[in-house]
C-alpha cells in the first residue's frame, strides 16, 4: 500500500533525533513516582480505620457499661470532647489527602522530598494524637465515674470511713494506667505494622531521591 | 541488589526510550498526553521489569508492555482523550523541505491513523517498525494468520477512511 509506505517512510526519517532525550536522572525519577502511591495508600488507610472505631463505637453503643455511662449524664463533658476528637481526626484527613494531591501532582524532586517528610510527620502527628486521645479520654471517663456513679460513690464513701480512700485511688488509677499501657502498646503495634511499612518504602524513596540531588 | 536492579533498568530503558516515545506518539495527539502515557509506560514496564527473564530483547519486551499498556491501562483512565488536529503535535521533523502535497498526504495519514482504534494503532505501529508477522503476532499475543488478516483489513479501514 503506498499510503503506508510513504507514512513509514516519515515515520523513520530523523528517527534519533525528533524524539525528546530524557536523561537518566530524569527516567530514574519517573520510577520514583510510587511515591504517590504509598501517600494514597496512607490516606486510604487511615479512613479505613475511622471507619472501623465508627463501627466499634456504634457496635458497642447499646452494651452495658454504655447505658451505664448514660446514667452518669456526662453529655456536656463528653459530648464537646468527642466533636474535638472528630474535627481534629477530619483534619488530619484533609492532610492526608493534600498531601497525597500534591505529591501525584509534582516533577520535581525536591517537592517530592519535601513532601515526604510532611507526610512522615503527618501520620507521627496522627498516631501522637490518636493515643493521646485515647489517655484523655480514659482519664475523663474515670473522672466521671468516681464522681457520678453510684456504686463508685458508696464504694469510695464505705472506703473513706475505713480510711482505705488512699488505697482505692491508687488501684484504680494504677489499674487504669497498665490497661491504658497495654491498650497503647496494641495500638502502637498495630500502627507499627501498617503505618510503619509504608514510611520505611517512603522513607526509602527519600534516600534514593536524596541521594541523586546530591 | 534492588539498586543493581534500578540501574540496569534505567540505562537499558535510557537507550531503548525511543519505542516508548514512538508508541506514545500513536496513541497521543498533544504533548502533554505524550509525556503522561510516556510515563504511565515507565512505571509499567519497572513494575513488569522483575519479571522480564532475558529470554526476549529488551526492546521486543518494551514494545509488548508498551503496547499493552497503552491499549489497556491507558484506554480505561484516559476514555476522553480528544482527536485534536495532529498538526499541532510538534516533533522536530522538518529537517528538509517537504513537498507541500506529501505533507498534505502524510497530514491526512496520520490523521486517518488516529481514527484508528487502539489494537489496529498497534498493527500500524509495528507495521512501521518494520516488524515481521511472526513478531507482530508474538508482541500482541495473537496467531500469525490472525495478524496478517487484522493487517490486511486494517489497511482497507485506512483506504476508506482516506477515500470516503
Amino acid at each position: 500500500m503506498d499510503e503506508l509506505d510513504l507514512l513509514k517512510k516519515d515515520w523513520k526519517k530523523d528517527e534519533d533525533t525528533k524524539y525528546p532525550k530524557l536523561s537518566y536522572n530524569e527516567l530514574y525519577n519517573m520510577i520514583l513516582k510510587k511515591s504517590s502511591s504509598i501517600v494514597k495508600w496512607i490516606f486510604i488507610i487511615s479512613l479505613l480505620e475511622f471507619t472501623f472505631w465508627l463501627f466499634i463505637s456504634f457496635a458497642f453503643k447499646d452494651a452495658d457499661f454504655n447505658k451505664r455511662f448514660e446514667t452518669y449524664h456526662a453529655e456536656n463533658i463528653m459530648v464537646p470532647f468527642m466533636v474535638l476528637g472528630y474535627l481534629i481526626l477530619a483534619y488530619f484527613f484533609y492532610r492526608f489527602y493534600m498531601n497525597y494531591k500534591i505529591i501525584s501532582a509534582t516533577d520535581s524532586a525536591k517537592i517530592l522530598m519535601e513532601n515526604i517528610l510532611k507526610t512522615r510527620r503527618t501520620v507521627k502527628q496522627y498516631v501522637g494524637f490518636n493515643l493521646i486521645y485515647l489517655a484523655v479520654s480514659s482519664f475523663i471517663v474515670l473522672a466521671i465515674k468516681f464522681n457520678r456513679d453510684k456504686e463508685v460513690i458508696s464504694m469510695i464513701d464505705s472506703a473513706s470511713s475505713n480510711g482505705e480512700i488512699f488505697k482505692i485511688y491508687a488501684i484504680t488509677i494504677i489499674a487504669t494506667c497498665l490497661i491504658l499501657a497495654v491498650a497503647i502498646g496494641v495500638i502502637l503495634g498495630f500502627y507499627y505494622l501498617i503505618y510503619g511499612i509504608l514510611l520505611k518504602r517512603l522513607n526509602k524513596n527519600y534516600r534514593e531521591l536524596k541521594r541523586l540531588e546530591i | 541488589m534492588n539498586k543493581k536492579l534500578e540501574h540496569s533498568f534505567v540505562e537499558e530503558l535510557e537507550k531503548n526510550q525511543n519505542i516508548v516515545h514512538k508508541v506514545c506518539r500513536i496513541y497521543t495527539n498533544n504533548q502533554e498526553a505524550h509525556n503522561d502515557l510516556f510515563q504511565e509506560i515507565t512505571i509499567q514496564l519497572w513494575k513488569a521489569y522483575p519479571k522480564f527473564r532475558g529470554d526476549s530483547k529488551f526492546s521486543t519486551w518494551m514494545y509488548r508492555v508498551g503496547l499493552n499498556t497503552a491499549i489497556t491501562l491507558y484506554r480505561k483512565r484516559k476514555r476522553s482523550i480528544t482527536t485534536e488536529d495532529f498538526s499541532s503535535f510538534q516533533y522536530k521533523i522538518k529537517s528538509e523541505p517537504y513537498d507541500d502535497t506529501e505533507e498534505e498526504q502524510l497530514k491526512l495519514l496520520y490523521k486517518a491513523v488516529s481514527q484508528l482504534n487502539d489494537i489496529e494503532k498497534a498493527l500500524v505501529f509495528l507495521y512501521l517498525e518494520d516488524k515481521n508477522y511472526k513478531e507482530i503476532s508474538e508482541t500482541l499475543g495473537i496467531s500469525e494468520v490472525n495478524a496478517r488478516v487484522k493487517m490486511n483489513r486494517v489497511k482497507t479501514k485506512l483506504r476508506t477512511i482516506l477515500n470516503p
